[in-house]
């Protein structure tokens, strides 16, 4: 047992640091070099064009504003939600759940979509109805603007910042609350003095993670950004690479090098972040029922956000795409919309070689590439929570340091390397960079189903008498079911949507729906683009539930076993 | 352990902080009633509860988990609102459901200690202690004199500029009582302050609570489910079950003298007998039971024939080897079991075909089968009922 353990932990870190390290060193290299395929002699030229290009300034400076912005929007609509669930008395709560799970289902680039299908200024719906209904002129809002990815990249970030407040929220001694009222403090000066500061930690580790989400995101720059000419350094980089004959690598990894810098920067001042919040634990007692605030009149209109909000994230872009996969151009909803409905785009789609090729390989590479992340995850989670030596720790690091890769950036990387490889241009490239990319999403739920298998079960079945084997089949992975039914959902739907590793990795033939329906939204072709999108919500979610439902049947079985 | 100076020193501190508040402090709650609503069952958690806390005396509601004491105590401050009655602090009425006046907590100018002691991570320490006297916009020097007096009342000199998370469980507690005297409160209140202390801590903090308490002449009340805790602390004890105050007396009162089941069970390990009055007499009242005729403390309220428990504490059942002579109050028995717990021996002997529970000096030559006889005062033995 000793001696196993002692070669698993070397040839994880050997697994997982080629599938973490290898793209970056690629990307150094490549930024050092002349063009892709040749790594010729060491040389700067790269460097200079890139950063020496005035252009560049401006775009940083649209970067910075789209991040922080989106940053903003994400953590301060989170805390208000998270606020509002676990302190107050607003009514139809389950809500929250929701919303802070179904953005996560409807893949960014559909929602940038829908976006644009409602507010672009030549046909957005919603323009056009204040035209029609309120005589208002052409094109009152504009979408393609920097407020308007703002706004969209908030509303996509916000359920991660919900994700990290909400429990930091519900652990929260609601005393410290009540003995500032006790001192004589108001509300006001409590919220202000007392639950602010104390939740400071995570309220910044909310706002770092977001500010990582849209510095790395693509789906907002490239639909709603590029055809307003906003370009931040995601776009820009993948105007560098995406621009046929003249395709310019060296320059995308000087450029991806700064931006990978500062992501892992971010990563890590997260991670001390979250450790700091740790330390803000205080004693914690048998607890009283925190006292819920009364709203009174504001019940109704404070709900009244909420429903609004969860229309926007969940109902609106769905609805919105069905719509325009069935009317034949962008009009208003009427009847004579309604009259010349039909599935046109529908059979399009259908009959596209191209566009039935990348549902195939999403299909097949959101369960085999899942299935394969999850199964590489349950060796590493085991290493890092049950081995605990020095080299799990590295692996720990190793493996958070995925979390902080943006897509396109580390795409980059791995073409350098592809490239020299027989896997370019073929679906296992695009398999090995989700893995290496998507890793932590699988490590995290299954190293805290591992911490759940508190050692003494283990050892209480040893002691029973049951061997390693039957430990392992009777104890501990009936114990991991949950863990690895939720890692392989959380992957398995990442990687059915992935879009921003893809764009640069995809190439004929291994073409997939994200960077499909890229294609279709570049060529204006809403109709086929919103037929596809919506069968691609219905694969995700069918994965889901499919997995769900293995997971319960699993269950009993493992346990009479 | 402090010497005689520091004890003077304390002292004199205790009184720089409540310089100044001479006014009686009373606390007075008529009929209040909360019910909670849970799972479609309403939980009676104050069930129609009058009691006046007297002024400058260490107050404490003790009762088992869930008997409403701690609602009670956050009816009085102000978090929680109950659904009627009258509650007055001082004379003034902070909270009536008839005359609809409900001072909000923040104006109500108590101080108190919670059972988390909720020391506010953020904050080091002086700014912990500081935060009531901020909230009163008191120029910064005088803030600074206060809170260094109350830092020294409670034996913390110099740990102004320590983070807060920086403090262990027992600082924390001093941190949090400096904190509710800096103001100089007109009542300070105390939910279950020492539960999350260990055992030798709570001890000791249980007797500094008592001196600091005793020095200061303010009027506490004080929140715990345990009876050593609170006989040991206060001056006045209520004994609660089920959202209604059972009784209120002095904790030797509360011992020696009770009249409800509840009340003795509660307060100590006991052995509780189905009893019958069979008559009253000068000085006390004859009962039957299944040990025999048993001679009582006196009560006066009960006729001839009322069905009562008597109460009989293991600490005053004296045992003696052999049989004894048949006298008043002396009873034959076998002793089943003894078990040695360092400060004595404990153990059970089979009376009558009953079993009671008895206590003895730990140096005592008793064995298990042997016979023995004890006997008990009469005024040893409770007569309670519901």
């Amino acid at each position: 047992m000793a001696h196993k353990r002692s070669v698993l932990t070397p040839t994880l870190i050997g697994i997982v640091g080629f599938l973490t390290v290898c793209p970056v060193v690629m990307l150094v290299f490549g930024s050092f070099s002349t063009g892709l395929g040749a790594f010729g002699k060491f040389t700067v030229d790269k460097y200079v064009q890139a950063y020496g290009n005035p252009e560049l300034l401006g775009i940083i400076a649209n970067t910075a504003t789209f991040v922080l912005g989106s940053a903003m929007v994400a953590t301060g609509l989170a805390l208000l939600l998270v606020y509002l669930n676990t302190r107050t008395d607003i009514p139809f709560k389950f809500l929250f759940g929701i919303i802070s799970v179904i953005p996560m289902m409807i893949p960014h680039i559909l929602f940038s979509v829908s976006w644009v299908l409602l507010l672009n200024p030549s046909n957005g719906l919603i323009n056009l109805f204040l035209r029609d209904v309120f005589g208002m002129p052409d094109a009152v809002i504009n979408i393609y603007s920097l407020p308007g990815m703002i706004l969209v990249e908030g509303l996509l970030d916000l359920p991660i910042a919900y994700l990290i407040l909400a429990p930091a929220m519900a652990s929260f001694d609601v005393a410290l609350e009540e003995s500032s009222r006790v001192c004589g403090g108001t509300t006001l000066r409590t919220l202000l003095r007392i639950t602010l500061p104390v939740l400071r930690p995570a309220i910044l580790a909310a706002f770092i993670l977001t500010l990582v989400r849209s510095l790395a995101s693509f789906a907002v720059p490239s639909v709603i950004g590029m055809p307003g000419r906003i370009y931040v350094l995601a776009t820009y980089i993948y105007q560098s690479i995406a621009t046929g004959f003249a395709a310019d690598f060296g320059k995308a990894a000087a450029i991806g090098m700064s931006v990978l810098a500062t992501s892992i920067t971010l990563i890590y001042l997260y991670r001390h972040l979250t450790s700091e919040s740790e330390k803000y634990v205080t004693i914690s007692g048998r607890g009283y029922r925190p006292s819920i605030i009364q709203l009174k009149g504001a019940r109704y209109p404070l709900f009244g956000v909420v429903g609004i909000l969860s229309l926007v994230l969940i109902v609106l872009p769905v609805v919105v795409l069905f719509y325009t996969s069935l009317v034949p151009y962008s009009m208003v909803p009427s009847a004579r919309a309604f009259s010349m409905m039909s599935w046109k785009h529908w059979i399009e789609v259908i009959h596209d070689p191209i566009s039935l090729l990348s549902l195939k390989n999403s299909v097949f590479l959101g369960v085999v590439g899942a299935s394969i992340g999850v199964m590489l995850s349950v060796f590493v989670a085991y290493a890092i929570v049950k081995v605990r030596s020095y080299a799990s720790g590295i692996l720990e690091s190793l493996s958070f340091l995925s979390f902080s890769f943006p897509g396109i950036v580390i795409g980059v990387g791995f073409m350098w390397f592809f490239v020299r490889t027989p896997l370019y241009a073929t679906i296992w490239a695009l398999l090995i960079g989700y893995v290496a990319t998507y890793l932590p999403y699988g490590v995290r739920p299954l190293a805290s189903a591992f911490i759940q298998v508190h050692s003494h079960l283990e050892e209480s079945s040893r002691v029973c008498g049951a061997g390693a084997f039957t430990t392992m089949r009777r104890i501990v992975i009936p114990l991991l079911i949950p863990g690895i039914v939720s890692a392989w959902i959380l992957m398995a739907s990442m990687f059915v949507r992935e879009l921003t590793l893809s764009v640069v990795l995809s190439r004929p033939g291994s073409e997939v729906l994200a960077v499909q329906i890229l294609r279709f939204a570049e060529d204006g072709l809403w109709g086929q683009l919103s037929a596809l999108g919506i069968m691609m919500i219905f694969i995700s979610t069918a994965l889901v539930l499919a997995a769900t439902l293995v997971g319960i049947w699993l269950k009993p079985v493992a346990g009479s076993a | 352990m402090p010497g005689e100076g520091r004890q003077d020193e304390a002292a004199c501190a205790g009184r720089r902080i409540r310089a100044g508040s001479e006014i009686s402090m009373e606390i007075r709650i008529k009929n209040i009633r909360k019910h909670f609503r849970s799972g479609g069952q309403v939980i009676k958690a104050l069930d129609d509860v009058s009691l006046t806390i007297p002024a400058n005396r260490i107050f404490t509601l003790l009762g088992p988990s869930g008997c409403g004491k701690t609602t009670l105590l956050r009816c009085i401050v102000g978090l929680e609102s109950p659904d009627a009655g009258e509650i007055e602090i001082g004379g003034e009425i902070v909270w009536s459901h008839a005359k609809s006046i409900h001072v909000p907590t923040e104006k109500r100018g108590l101080g108190m200690v919670f059972q988390t002691y909720a020391i506010w991570p953020h904050m080091d320490v002086f700014n912990n202690v500081a935060y009531p006297l901020q909230t009163r916009r008191l120029p910064r020097d005088v803030m600074r004199s206060k809170v260094a007096a109350a830092l020294q009342f409670v034996q913390l000199e110099g740990f102004e500029d320590r983070p807060a998370t920086n403090l262990s469980g027992g600082q924390q507690q001093r941190v949090a009582l400096a904190r509710a005297l800096v103001a100089e409160p007109k009542v300070i209140l105390f939910d279950e302050p020492l539960s999350n202390l260990d055992a030798k801590l709570r001890e000791e903090t249980r007797k500094e609570l008592r001196t600091f308490l005793s020095e200061l002449q303010i009027t506490a009340v004080y929140v715990t489910h345990d009876r050593i805790e609170a006989l040991a602390l206060s001056d006045t004890v209520a004994v609660m079950n089920s959202g209604r105050i059972i009784e209120t007396g002095a904790p030797r009162e509360i011992y020696f003298n009770s009249t409800h089941r509840f009340v003795t069970d509660f307060i100590g390990r006991t052995n509780l007998i189905e009893a019958t009055v069979i008559s009253q007499q000068d000085t006390l009242t004859m009962v039957d039971c299944i040990l025999g005729n048993v001679a009582c403390r006196k009560r006066s309220d009960l006729k001839p024939g009322d069905a009562v428990t008597l109460c009989l504490r293991p600490e005053f059942i004296r045992l003696q080897h052999g049989d004894g002579l048949h006298f008043q109050n002396v009873f034959n028995g076998r002793i089943q079991s003894l078990v040695f717990i360092g400060e004595a021996f404990e153990g059970e002997i089979a009376v009558n075909g009953t079993q009671l529970f008895i206590k003895t000096a730990p140096d005592s030559d008793m064995r298990v089968g042997e016979r023995v006889h004890f006997t008990v005062d009469p005024d040893r033995c409770l007569l309670v009922t519901e």
